[in-house]
This record gives structure tokens, sequence and C-alpha cells, in this order.
């Protein structure tokens, strides 16, 4: 028991590192499995046979697929993400511009889902009113079935058009706007530490809207999960024996309820950040936002392997870094699992 | 517990009720308690009243669903929507607290009433450790004496209760106590604030045989120890012969019998208690055959019988016309009176008890 926490960290980390590789294996053979011949796409329809079968000899196309998943991952690891077969840049360069948009877009709705989600969620049960607990459900039940990249241009119909609160489409900043220096490439964070309130107040103007469009369909989902799970462990005789204990109502739901309430709630946000991290194409698309999405879509359009690979293993990283945190914290917040995994 | 008027059986409350006597620690009077539900409005305590004194032990015994937990908790003023305790007058240390307001009552619970849960396994926080939850309770009401004095008292409590290794023990979490254990810490946490009455629902009944003397025996010199009354809520008559002075029976969210607990296993008066102890089982009635039940199940508190509640299911009333339509009061047997009965034939049975 003493050494639960340390072990369950290396348990969990080694199993991370499984997942990831079982994600770059798979994503590196499906990619190769699709027809297409990516000299080809490289130098055009009118370049010479010749021309073409050097090229494959040149990028290792030839040799079998095991020697060029060890080269293409040994070059991942070491910051060599390849070449870009439609434009010749290489794909560090690409996503390096990218990445830093969709993950500042995908924090933000997360921020907004998550804190929304505990909110309403609290709200819906804490008095046990029919009426607002009736309300909350239909909120999410609207935030469930609706897509994002509708809801998305319903918010700038609404916000920028009509009542212009909110920028239009017109990407990160506003054209007058000084970029920030590029330190985490997050607009908003780099603005700050710069003492640049002028331009943190334009990116959060402009990430406001695409982050509710992107982040609606999770909070709905997270409001649910947690307001069942509230009013089961309200539910739960310990509750009652802490009231017993003088404890008010309110202490009993924040300091007994939610934390016990939280459990499960924190594996399905986890899930949502990964996913969110690794952007949305539609919502980037509407509110032109220079995400990796498009990026991407186009990738795979032209069967640029190296984007989309370079992609797919990234996300994939992210998503299981982001869960392995999950999983420790889970450890932190509840005292059973690190025993679990002690005994196992 | 503001329109409870009809159930006090006195006009208007406070001003002409007599505060109650200096060594009644408790006093309860004409308590109902409501949960509104589909099936309409559900009378889980109807018109209860009974008093405990300093350091006195008094059980509460009945089937399940008879009111005995809402009972319980309509004393400590945690009833939960749709409960509602829509009547009565709940006197703890000469005031009236059922007319405390929320802020009053916390300061109460847990000081001068506290409760011991039925079930060990799910009154513990699962992610709070043992000594936090010991802590919380004693912080609330002893805040002069600091997070370290705080602790040291959990710890002493806890040494009290008997749980082995206390020091170590006390960081750790729920899952890792027993079930016995759990109980102790229970108790524990229940006595830390040295309170005047403790509500013990149940507080044995999810524990083995063995384990359940031993914190029986642990919980009984601790009180005598602090000199705190006990309302002991069970359906084991068991535990009640070896640790009350008296027993209230309740049936149907009223006590139909009140007696002391010699008077209760000799001669029973009300039929229900004795059909009740009749199914305890006893190694020297082992030859007469299969252990007696009480035919039928408790009435539905939605739809209760016109006359007594028992009649459905009493061997002496079932079919006799004043048992199906008059309820029957209490009534007082025994010179000097020593035993309140709620059967239309209380004085009839307890002479012939007399007589035997």
């Amino acid at each position: 028991m003493r050494h639960g926490m340390p072990r369950l960290i290396a348990g969990r980390t080694l199993s991370s590192l499984s997942a990831i590789f079982g994600a770059s294996l798979i994503s590196f053979i499906f990619l190769r499995l699709v027809p297409g011949n990516p000299a080809r796409l490289f130098l055009g329809q009118f370049a010479s046979q010749d021309a073409v079968d050097k090229l494959v000899e040149q990028m290792g196309l030839k040799d079998p697929i095991y020697v060029q998943y060890y080269k293409y991952m040994w070059g991942f690891l070491r910051g060599d993400w390849g070449f870009s077969y439609t434009t010749g840049q290489p794909v560090t360069t690409q996503l390096g511009h990218r990445l830093p948009a969709t993950i500042e877009l995908g924090l933000y709705a997360f921020l907004f889902a998550f804190v929304g989600a505990v909110a309403l969620a609290v709200i819906a049960t804490y008095r046990r009113r029919p009426v607002v607990d009736g309300s909350v459900r239909a909120m999410s039940f609207f935030g469930l079935g609706t897509p994002p990249f509708w809801f998305g241009l319903v918010l700038l119909v609404v916000f920028s058009e009509r009542l212009h609160l909110f920028p239009g489409p017109d990407g990160r900043l506003s054209i007058d706007s000084t970029q920030p220096p590029s330190i985490t490439g997050l607009y908003t964070v780099d603005a700050l530490v710069t003492g640049n309130f002028a331009t943190f107040a334009d990116a959060l103007w402009h990430i406001v809207l695409p982050a509710i469009a992107l982040g609606l369909a999770p909070l709905a989902f997270l409001v649910r999960l947690l307001r069942a799970n509230l009013l089961d462990v309200s539910r739960e005789p310990f509750i009652v024996v802490v009231r017993s204990k003088g404890i008010g109502r309110f202490s009993a739901f924040a300091r007994h309820a939610l934390p016990n309430a939280f459990l499960p709630t924190l594996t399905a946000a986890g899930l949502i950040l990964g996913q969110l991290l690794a952007g949305s194409v539609l919502v980037e698309k509407v509110f032109n936002w220079p995400g990796a999405g498009a990026l991407v879509t186009d990738g795979i359009l032209r069967q640029d392997y190296a984007v989309v690979q370079a992609f797919i293993l990234l996300s994939a990283v992210v998503y299981v870094v982001v869960n392995l945190v999950v999983d420790i914290l889970y450890g932190v917040i509840d005292p059973r699992v690190r025993v679990v995994t002690a005994v196992a | 517990m503001t329109s409870g008027l009809a159930g006090r059986g006195v006009g208007v409350a406070g001003a002409s009720t007599p505060p109650p006597a200096v060594d009644d620690v408790l006093d309860v009077r004409g308590l109902r308690t409501e949960f509104v539900g589909k099936e309409g409005t559900v009378s889980a305590v109807r018109n209860v009243s009974f008093t405990v004194r300093r350091a006195e032990k008094v059980a509460v015994v009945g089937e399940s669903g008879c009111g005995k937990s809402a009972l319980a908790l309509s004393i400590l003023g945690l009833i939960e929507p749709p409960g509602r305790v829509v009547g009565g007058e709940i006197w703890l240390n000469g005031r009236d607290i059922s007319r405390f307001s929320e802020r009053e009552l916390r300061a109460v619970r847990g000081n001068e009433i506290s409760l011991v849960f039925q079930d060990p396994m799910s009154a513990l926080d699962p992610v709070k450790t043992i000594g936090a939850q010991i802590v919380e309770a004693i912080q609330r009401h002893q805040p002069n004496l600091g997070r370290r004095g705080a602790q040291g008292l959990a710890l002493s409590l806890l040494r009290e209760v008997e749980v082995p290794n206390a020091e170590r023990r006390l960081n750790d979490y729920p899952h890792q106590y027993s079930g016995g254990m759990r109980q102790r810490v229970m108790i524990a946490i229940a006595l830390a604030n040295e309170p005047d009455l403790l509500i013990a629902d149940e507080p044995t009944t999810a524990l083995d045989v063995t384990t359940q003397a031993q914190v029986l025996d642990l919980l009984e010199k601790l009180v005598s120890d602090r000199g705190a009354a006990v309302v002991l809520i069970t359906h084991n008559l068991g535990i009640v012969a070896e640790f009350c002075d008296r027993v209230q029976v309740m049936y149907a969210g009223r006590f139909v019998e009140r007696a002391g607990v010699e008077d209760v296993f000799r001669r029973p008066t009300h039929p229900y208690t004795e059909a009740l102890l009749r199914s305890v089982p006893r190694p020297d009635r082992l030859e007469l055959g299969p252990l007696p039940s009480i035919p039928g199940s408790p009435p539905n508190l939605a739809h209760l019988p016109a006359g007594c509640t028992f009649e459905p299911r009493c061997p002496l009333g079932h079919g006799r016309e004043i048992c199906a339509t008059v309820p029957p009061p209490p009534i007082q047997v025994g010179n000097p009176a020593r035993v309140v009965a709620e059967c239309h034939f209380a004085r009839e049975r307890w002479e012939a008890g007399e007589a035997s």
C-alpha cells in the first residue's frame, strides 16, 4: 500500500507506451496499404517513369515495411518527421504552424465544457428543484444532438452578424492586432506573459465562439454524467452521516458528494480532452481557424503520408498522455485505485 | 414543522406546553413524519411521543419498514424531501429543537445528539481517511482545540474504541477496515463531542454475531462512562434484552407498546409484541417445531386499515368488529401504571398475564 502510487505510475506509463507503439504500428501499416504512389504524387503526372522509380528508391519505399517503420520511428523520435510530398516543406514546420492554433482552441473548448458541466450539474442537483433540473437536462439533450459546425454557424449569425458582440470568422486575431512573440504558440498565453494585454483580449475575443461551438457536445455529455453521479452519491448513507456530525448541506455536498461523484467524470473528461486537442476540421473551417484540421484533411485527400502519419502519431501520444495523467490523478483522489494496482 | 397542531393534543404549542422534566434528555411529543410519493402520502411516523431520561437506554423495536429509521432522522432534523416532519415537538435538554433553524440544528447535531448508522460499509466517505472523518466531527463543534488537538483527540478516540494500531490506522481509508472496525469508527465519531444522546440505528445488523457482541459491549461501556443516553433502534430482540432499560415496540409508524424490558419479555401485552418474541429463535424451544413467523406483512403506510393497524395479522383481533373499525387508544396497565399498549384488549391480556 505504501508503495501504491509509484507502482501505479510505473505500471500506467508502461501500458501507455505500449498503446502508443500499437497506434504507430497500425497507422503506419494502414497508410501503406492505401493504393497510390507517393513518388508519382510528388513529381507530378508528367514526370518520367525513370525519375519516379529513382525517387521511390531514394524515399526507401522499396525497403521491407518493417525497415520503413523502423526508419520512420527513429526519425520521428529525433524530430525528423519527413517532408510533405505535396509542398516539399518539412512536416515539423507545417504542423508547427498549425498545431498551436488547434491546441489552444481545444484547451479553451475543454475549459468551457468542464467548468460549465460542473457548474450546471451542481445547480441541477444541489437544490433538487425539478424545474432547474429539467432545464439543465433539456440543455444537455440539445447539446448532444447538435452538430458543432451548425452550432458554430448559428453562433456566428447571432453573436457576430446580428449583435456584433464577437468577431466574425477571421481566424485567431484581428488584422490590426500585433501577433505575440511565439513562446508556446498559444496566443492568449504568449500575449499574457509578454504583457501585451490588447492582443490578449483580442485573442480571447476571437476564441470564445469557436470554443463554445466545439465544447458544447462534450459539455452536454459531462453534465449528464456528473449529474447522474451526483444524484447517486447524494443518496449514499455516508452523506447522512456527514450531516449528522453537524456539517451543513453545502459543505457535505462540496466536500463529500462532489469528490466522489467526480471520479467517473474524470475518466470521461480525459477522453474528451484528448479528442478536443486533436481538433475538429469542420469547426476550424467554419471559423476560418488556422489549425491542423485543414492541413490534415488536405493531406488525406492528397495521400500526403508524412503529414497524416505525423498527425496521427502525435494525436495518439497526446491522447495517451492525457489519459495517463487522468489515471494518476484518479489514484490521487481515490485511495481504492492505489490498492487494486498494488495487489495486481 | 409548522402545522402539526392536530397531532399535539395540546392547544397552542409552546406557551401552553410545559417544558419537560429536567432529567429528560429527550422528550418527543406527537411527532409526525410523512413522505409524499406516487401512491399518495405515506405516514412513516404517526403521532409518536416518548421520553428518554439521562443515561437511559431505550429500545425502539419493529420490523423493517415500520418507520424506525424515519423516526431517527426526524429527531435529527435530517428528513429530506419528499419527506417532511409535519407535526410535533422535539424537546432536547429543555429546548424544542423542532422549531430550530437549520443553522441552530447544525450546532446540535453531532454535539448534543449523534447518530450511529446501520450499515458501516456505506456510512463512511470512501475517499477520505478515517482520521479526517473523525477530525471533521471534532473540529465542527470544538474549533478551539485546533488542528493538532483535534487530531490528538481523534487518536485517543480510536484507541478507546479498541482499533488496534490506532496511530497508523488513522491514515487508512475505509476500505482498509473490516465491517466491525468501521462500526467502531462510527462509534468514535458519534462520541467525539460527548453527546447527551446517541441514536444507534441498527448498529450491529450488518455485522457477524461475534463482532456484534464486541461492538455492543464496547458501546455499552463507552456510553455508561460518559453518562450518555441511548436510543437503540433494532429488530433484534436479543440485543434489547441485554442492552436496554425500556422498550418501545413500533408498528406501522406508532409505538404500540411501551414497557420496561422485564415486562416486555415476561408478559408482552400487545399481540404484536408477543408475536415478535415468539419469532426469536431459542434453543430451548427447538422441539416445538419450526420457528413461528408473523403471518402477512406490515401494512402499506399509504393505505392504513381503518381500525387497529395490526388487526389483519392479529391472532386475537382478526375478525373482531372493534379491532377492524376503531383505532385502539393507548391503554395504561399495571398498578402503578408501567405498560402502555395500543390494543383494545390490553387490560384483559395484562390481567391474564398476572394470573399465570
